[in-house]
């Protein structure tokens, strides 16, 4: 019980620095870091809530391997648009 | 070894046994959940790369206050069901009906302000893709594209919600039967770790919907 | 650890009646949560879906007999090329061998009494149907005339048939495969009898495992890319429209995200068979048994690094294109040590020439000589000529039919006697695999050639100077569908009439092979316990002794 309000707790703290960190002028291409306060309410999530660290192994295997498989998805799905050349096109006369 | 005989399925070799593999088996099932809903972050990426400026300024139209208190309902709905969790994993089944109302009543609060009140919003704004889009001109592409991130990612996680309000309401019915106990709770903690992981795509959500885009 | 002993069950109320007996309502068998029997409802589904698909293949090849084609509509021969696709791979590669073999034989192998969520199992199975329904009923009405691929802006902006329900049908039945992974997964790490630790699990299951690991992470990724498809073609949200600021390559790389290791879900469990068969009918142990494991597995992973490969000439950029094609090649390598370890397994065996040892090599052959073909579209260079050309419709019908359905008939001729409790008649299963083999070859070896002359695929009309190989082609698929009738036919005589099967008729090893042909309901009336390595084969004289 304890642990719930404290991790709800942590998590409204990390809620308040996401939202003030959105107010620092990041330029455009850099503002997506302001996932990073996500990230740690998401480790708060699966290890206060979900309890990851109990229960099999399979557990932490099972929640790794999704983590993993979407990281290769959004890294390597990205890599094509990040890289393409748009060459110019010539207009006609 | 004193040990009470609990019911298990013919395949396992204790109702332990049954209970790890059903948990084991919510966390594999939420691990194809990620890679589902990680098609629309991987669509986020491309839209917003292609159409940088449009698709902030739609970001920039979203209804922050209304998408926080959201979050915040959230957030204390998954620590309310996992105190429920503890509650019943000391045998008191009182308090794990007390926290399931509190639970589906957070969630059902989320949606009515999601649906009732946010979508309402937009959609008098002239915010859904269409014809009759609100923001013309050049960053009307980018902003249009946002916008159909938003009521798809925003509709699939309510459909998904409304499954977990179900759920919720379904260990409360079965608690109040008395069929869980200090021994026997498996159900509600596989119910918990679904509900937890819909607050976790909320929570990676809310920065791409409500502050990316909101330069200051 | 999680191998813990089972309490044994009390035995079944007639002993060793064997799971076809234990009911004979229509009941019995829609409501069942037996494995076994869910495996047979798949088998009679996948079969039936098989022989529509191959229909659709006939009429294809019919058409090509001629250069201006037989069937002198465009529009209907892309929907027949595009039935054929959809068809056989989601309704037949992508479950065949999981569904039907890997139901039945998973539990016996691990020493369990039944899949760790029985009424998952079932439930799949109708979803897997509810999806073929759907899929039918689309195709039945007009089809579609997209590719198996569906391609924007052909699918989103212009195609005129039932694009939306095709999708959904894929949808459901993705789901069925989602379902059958988790179970597998779950299954294999939390069911295994005492003894039974990773390093001796058969390679069948650890192909299984690798199997499941792509169903569970890639199909959920294709059930949402279909969905994103549906809302732009039905409301067209533009997220893959360039008009709208979207990206067609963004429907690509989310396509074939999930595809391309789909390939990788319908060849894993041919190895794993194959994998079964070699040591066995070689009287040896699996050579470098760790070797073909840890290959399962990175496979698996490997897998999913190189769906680029299929976009080469979409428009991605030069560097992406790149590091796919590296990778593309990577992944050659473990799928090429599996053969290596299959050769050095049968190296100084004693081989014997049954049916299912005659798919396994023919699989071999096939498959080799398919995956080598890869390496050749692998790249960058070479695939700018061969895409979109028969070479590469070669390559794959190489892999998947000369590899993958082969393997499948391996498979269920050597299980045939554990599941039905007969014997085929050998002799037709010898003939079956021969004439697979030639037929095979006939059909699909001038594919590559003509491929490499220029002649693109999807086209219902060719130039007339490719008229003589598409004959020998179209030739081919007489003898080929000769091949594929002639295990139906025998194989449904063996029910009735085939000689009755002993528990283990090629003496392998495996726990499934001590259960009673065909078993019991619950599998194990005494907990199995596993003392010893996979594959040990007694071999006089073998200077290989595993572990």
């Amino acid at each position: 019980m304890r642990n719930s309000i404290l991790a709800l707790l942590a998590l409204l703290a990390l809620l308040a620095v996401e939202i003030g960190v959105s107010f620092i002028p990041f330029n455009p291409t850099a503002r997506p870091l302001i996932l990073i306060p996500a990230l740690v309410m998401l480790g708060v999530i699966v290890s206060a809530f979900m309890q990851v660290g109990r229960g099999p192994v399979t557990v932490r295997l099972f929640a790794a391997a999704g983590a993993l498989w979407l990281l290769i998805l959004l890294a390597l799905g990205s890599l094509d648009p990040l890289t393409r050349v748009a060459y110019p096109i010539r207009a006609r006369d | 070894m004193n040990e009470t005989f609990l019911p298990h399925e013919f395949q396992y070799a204790s109702a332990e046994h049954q209970s790890q593999t059903a948990i084991s088996g919510m966390w594999l099932f939420l691990a194809s959940e990620m890679l589902f809903f990680g098609v629309l972050f991987l669509s986020w990426i491309f839209c917003r790369h292609w159409n940088p400026v449009g698709f902030d300024v739609g970001g920039g139209q979203t209804e922050m206050i209304l998408g926080t208190i959201n979050s915040v309902l959230l957030l204390t709905s998954s620590a309310t069901y996992t105190a429920g969790t503890r509650c019943i994993e000391a045998g008191n089944a009182r308090g794990l009906i007390a926290f399931c109302v509190i639970t589906a009543l957070l969630g059902l609060t989320f949606l009515g302000v999601k649906f009732g009140l946010e979508w309402h919003g937009d959609l008098d704004k002239h915010l859904f893709p269409g014809p009759d889009f609100a923001i013309q001109g050049a960053a009307r592409a980018g902003a249009q594209l946002f916008f159909v991130f938003y009521f798809v990612s925003t509709g699939l996680h309510g459909l998904h919600m409304v499954a977990g309000i179900g759920l919720v309401a379904w260990i409360l019915w079965r608690a109040r039967r008395g069929d869980f106990s200090a021994a026997y709770s498996t159900p509600v903690s596989v119910v918990g770790l679904y509900w937890s992981f819909v607050d976790m795509v909320w929570v990676v959500l809310y920065p791409l919907i409500y502050l990316v885009g909101r330069s200051p | 650890m999680n191998a813990t002993a089972l309490q044994d069950v009390p035995p079944p109320r007639e002993t060793q009646e064997s799971y076809l007996q234990d009911g004979f309502s229509l009941r019995s068998w829609l409501l069942t949560t037996d494995h076994k029997r869910i495996a047979i409802l798949y088998l009679a589904s996948i079969t039936a879906f098989f022989f529509i698909g191959g229909s659709a293949a006939a009429l294809v090849r019919y058409n090509l007999l001629v250069p201006q084609g037989m069937i002198h509509s465009a529009e209907t021969y892309n929907r027949l090329f595009t039935m054929h696709g959809v068809v056989m791979v989601w309704f037949f590669l992508v479950p065949a061998v999981p569904v039907t073999l890997g139901n039945f034989v998973v539990p016996l192998m691990l020493g369990a009494r039944d899949l760790a969520f029985p009424k998952l199992n079932l439930f799949s199975w109708y979803l897997f149907i509810l999806g073929g329904i759907v899929v039918l009923y689309s195709l039945f009405t007009g089809g579609v005339d997209t590719g198996w691929t569906f391609y924007t802006p052909l699918t989103t902006a212009y195609s005129k048939g039932h694009v939306v329900a095709t999708v959904v049908g894929i949808f459901i039945a993705g789901f069925s495969s989602i379902a059958t992974g988790l179970n597998f997964i779950v299954t294999i790490h939390r069911l295994r009898a005492p003894g039974l630790t990773w390093f001796r699990l058969p390679v069948f299951l650890w192909s299984l495992y690798a199997t499941s690991v792509i169903l569970v992470l890639a199909t959920p990724v294709l059930a949402m890319t279909l969905l994103l498809l549906a809302f732009e073609r039905i409301f067209h949200i533009g997220v893959f429209d360039p008009a709208f600021g979207g990206d067609p390559l963004l429907f690509q790389h989310l396509f074939w995200f999930y595809s391309h290791p789909a390939v990788y879900i319908m060849i894993l469990p041919g190895f794993g068979i194959v994998s079964e068969i070699i040591p066995a009918f070689s009287r040896k142990p699996l050579f470098g048994y760790s070797f073909v494991v840890w290959a399962s597995i990175g496979i698996a992973v490997i897998s999913f690094l190189v769906w680029g490969h299929h976009m080469f000439v979409a428009g991605t950029s030069l560097l992406s294109a790149l590091v796919f094609s590296i990778l593309s090649y990577m992944v050659a390598v473990p799928s090429a040590i599996k053969v290596f370890n299959w050769i050095g397994t049968m190296h100084k065996g004693y081989i014997h020439f049954d049916a299912p040892m005659l798919y396994a090599l023919g699989f071999i052959g096939l498959f080799t000589m398919g995956g080598l073909t890869g390496l050749f579209v692998a790249a960058l260079a070479a695939d700018v000529h061969l895409t979109q050309t028969y070479f590469v419709v070669a390559h794959f019908h190489y892999v998947m039919v000369g590899g993958m359905v082969s393997a499948f008939f391996a498979g269920l001729h050597y299980w045939w006697p554990k599941i039905t409790g007969r014997m085929y008649p050998e002799m037709w299963g010898r003939a079956g695999a021969l004439t697979i083999f030639i037929g095979f070859h006939l059909t699909f070896f001038p594919q590559f050639i003509l491929g490499y002359l220029g002649m693109p695929r999807r086209y219902h009309a060719y130039p007339p100077e490719f008229q003589v190989l598409n004959v020998l082609s179209s030739a081919g698929t007489t003898i080929l569908a000769a091949g594929y009738l002639l295990p139906l036919a025998y194989l449904t005589w063996s029910l009735l009439r085939g000689e009755r099967a002993p528990a283990n008729p090629w003496e392998a090893t495996g726990l499934e092979w001590k259960t009673p042909s065909p078993p019991p309901t619950h599998n194990f009336t005494v907990t199995p316990m596993v003392d010893s390595a996979p594959y040990s084969y007694p071999t006089p004289g073998s200077r290989h002794r595993h572990e």
